[in-house]
């Protein structure tokens, strides 16, 4: 590949490089190949076609007399003159050499219906034919392009010089801002505290009746928090540290809904083990690309959290993070997303991020229409909650302790 | 020299990829369409000696109208047979009249099949003498083996 540095930065490479004209016009031609086979295709099924609309005019029509003369077929080579007789019943084949007997207006029913598969078919292959030929057409230009001695000039976006920038004119801003957090993040680590105490004895009564993770998702509070996803990260991180994510998650959760102090019991959520580790391993490989998208959200959280140790910091992230959760609890039929909704009275700052969580949340969607109701709910959850974590751990790591292997969750996950 | 001999080896080998190979197929086919007819005018035959045997004279069978839809239909007489003479005529025969034709019929079928088969090995064989020619060029051992088995 010719590289021409210009000014440092970025290359110059011509299109002819990349993509020779003969290779592109070799591709093209592969292309035309296959294309040519779809029109086979496409010209047996609308034979078929025809034969079909052919036969339907015939059988509908075949029932107006009695008999007909025909010349009947005796092997493939000879005829005996004969009639055709019960013009009014048909055997047609059903499939798998099952015949059923049928009137006239029935054999027209299943053959519309058989004719309807075939329109559907034929549509998918000029569909199919319509890619090819927009694909054969790229080929085609990228082929010319080379030709003429296209170049592609490509530039690395450099970002730190646009940070520098940023942070030199939004000083005074960015400064009121961190205190601000700062001065929250004080407030929240010592509800937090407060809150974990709590958690943890009663953690420890429930712990005598029921084993661990169950109770997990049965303790009230947990539940409030709406812990499918809490749960989920529990199936999957397996056993140490995640009691205490779940917990300090809610915690965290909790302490942004101060101003609603009223912990409202919910329904607590049995859900059953294996359905969640399912869909949490359905979803995990889902998660990387949402973290493009929540990532900003708590770019602008990393400043205070370097203050405190690392789990601290970690579920504090996450209650920033919360507020992803929170959008999206508009959406769904769990009643639990009370906690979040009063990190949204408390927060100023999140309409960014809120929007970009409604645009995750929405991105989320359609992925899992097909889930049950209920379960929806739950993926909704886990979908945001644990991306978040992620999202809020991989900044951490990123930001105060490096060393820290990046993707511990993704790890846990597979 | 060599190149000579690289230019020989490719046209040989064009030969036989673009020309011989394609033809055996095409003659296979042809071959395969020759047996198909064999297979049918043995079954006619067949069925018409069983319908004498059975001493037929009225038949039902199912006509397929096409697509796999079946009808009744009737006949009267079964005296009275038009069979395919090729070309899209047929002729209206009487059972023995029938069979004295397919037997007619199938012995000219084998004697095409016979033709195919040995138009199909004659079309072997220059492959693998083109073949034998390329290994001569290319001079390697395996043609002394060879000779024994060349036809």
């Amino acid at each position: 590949m010719e590289e021409a540095a210009t000014g440092g930065r970025g290359t110059v490479t011509p299109f002819a490089s990349m993509f020779p004209a003969s290779e592109a016009q070799k591709a093209a031609k592969r292309v035309e190949e296959k294309i040519g086979e779809k029109q086979k295709e496409l010209d047996s099924i609308k034979e078929f076609v025809t034969e079909n609309t052919n036969l339907i005019n015939l059988v509908s029509r075949l029932p107006d007399e009695l008999n007909h003369d025909i010349m009947v077929p005796f092997g493939k080579a000879a005829f005996f003159p004969g009639r055709l007789i019960h013009t009014n019943e048909f055997m047609v084949l059903l499939g798998d050499g099952y015949y059923a007997e049928r009137t006239a207006k029935q054999t027209v029913e299943i053959l519309t219906r058989r004719g309807k598969t075939l329109d559907s078919q034929v549509e998918s292959l000029m569909a199919n034919m319509k890619d090819l030929k927009a694909e054969a057409s790229f080929f085609d230009v990228t082929a010319s392009e080379a030709a003429e001695g296209l170049v592609e000039i490509r530039e690395d976006y450099v970002e730190e010089k646009f940070r520098e920038k940023h942070s030199k004119s939004d000083d005074k801003n960015n400064d009121k801002k961190v205190e601000f957090e700062d001065d929250e993040y004080a407030r929240i680590m010592s509800r937090l505290d407060e809150l974990e105490k709590e958690e943890l004895e009663a953690e420890a009564e429930e712990v005598d009746a029921k084993d661990d993770v169950e109770s997990d998702v049965e303790q009230p509070d947990a539940a409030e928090n709406n812990d499918e996803s809490d749960t989920d990260e529990q199936t999957d991180a397996a056993e140490n540290n995640d009691e205490s994510e779940t917990d300090e998650q809610s915690d965290a959760a909790e302490s942004n809904s101060e101003s609603h102090d009223n912990t409202q019991p919910q329904a607590t959520l049995s859900i059953k083990e294996p359905l969640l580790q399912k869909t949490a391993g359905a979803l995990s490989n889902k998660y990387l690309p949402q973290q493009n998208i929540t990532d900003t959200s708590n770019v602008l959280m990393q400043t205070p959290k370097s203050g405190f140790d690392s789990s601290k910091a970690f579920t504090g992230s996450i209650a920033e993070s919360a507020d992803t959760v929170s959008t999206n609890s508009r959406q769904q039929a769990v009643t639990s997303s009370q906690v979040i909704t009063g990190s949204i009275v408390e927060r100023a700052d999140i309409p960014k991020n809120s929007q970009q969580a409604a645009i995750s949340s929405q991105a989320s969607k359609p992925a899992f229409d097909s889930s049950k109701a209920f379960t929806g709910s739950i993926v909704e959850r886990t979908y945001n909650l644990p991306t978040s974590g992620q999202d809020a751990f991989s900044s951490q790591s990123s930001s105060s302790q490096p060393s820290k292997p990046l993707s511990r969750f993704k790890m846990r996950r597979s | 020299m060599g190149s000579y001999i690289q230019e020989k080896i490719h046209k040989f080998e064009q030969f036989v990829d673009g020309h011989l190979k394609p033809q055996l197929v095409r003659v296979i086919a042809e071959r395969d369409k020759v047996f198909e007819q064999q297979k049918i005018f043995s079954d006619l035959r067949m069925n018409i000696e069983n319908l004498e045997k059975n001493s037929v004279t009225n038949l039902r069978t199912m006509v397929n109208l096409g697509s796999e839809v079946y009808m009744q239909a009737d006949v009267p007489d079964t005296q009275r047979i038009f069979v395919d003479v090729g070309l899209g005529f047929h002729v209206e025969f009487t059972w023995t009249e029938a069979l004295s034709f397919i037997a007619l019929r199938e012995e000219k079928i084998a004697g095409e099949i016979e033709e195919y088969t040995r138009l199909i090995s004659s079309i072997k064989a220059r492959i693998k003498l083109v073949c034998e020619g390329i290994r001569e060029l290319l001079q390697l051992p395996a043609e002394k083996s060879l000779p024994q088995r060349v036809f």
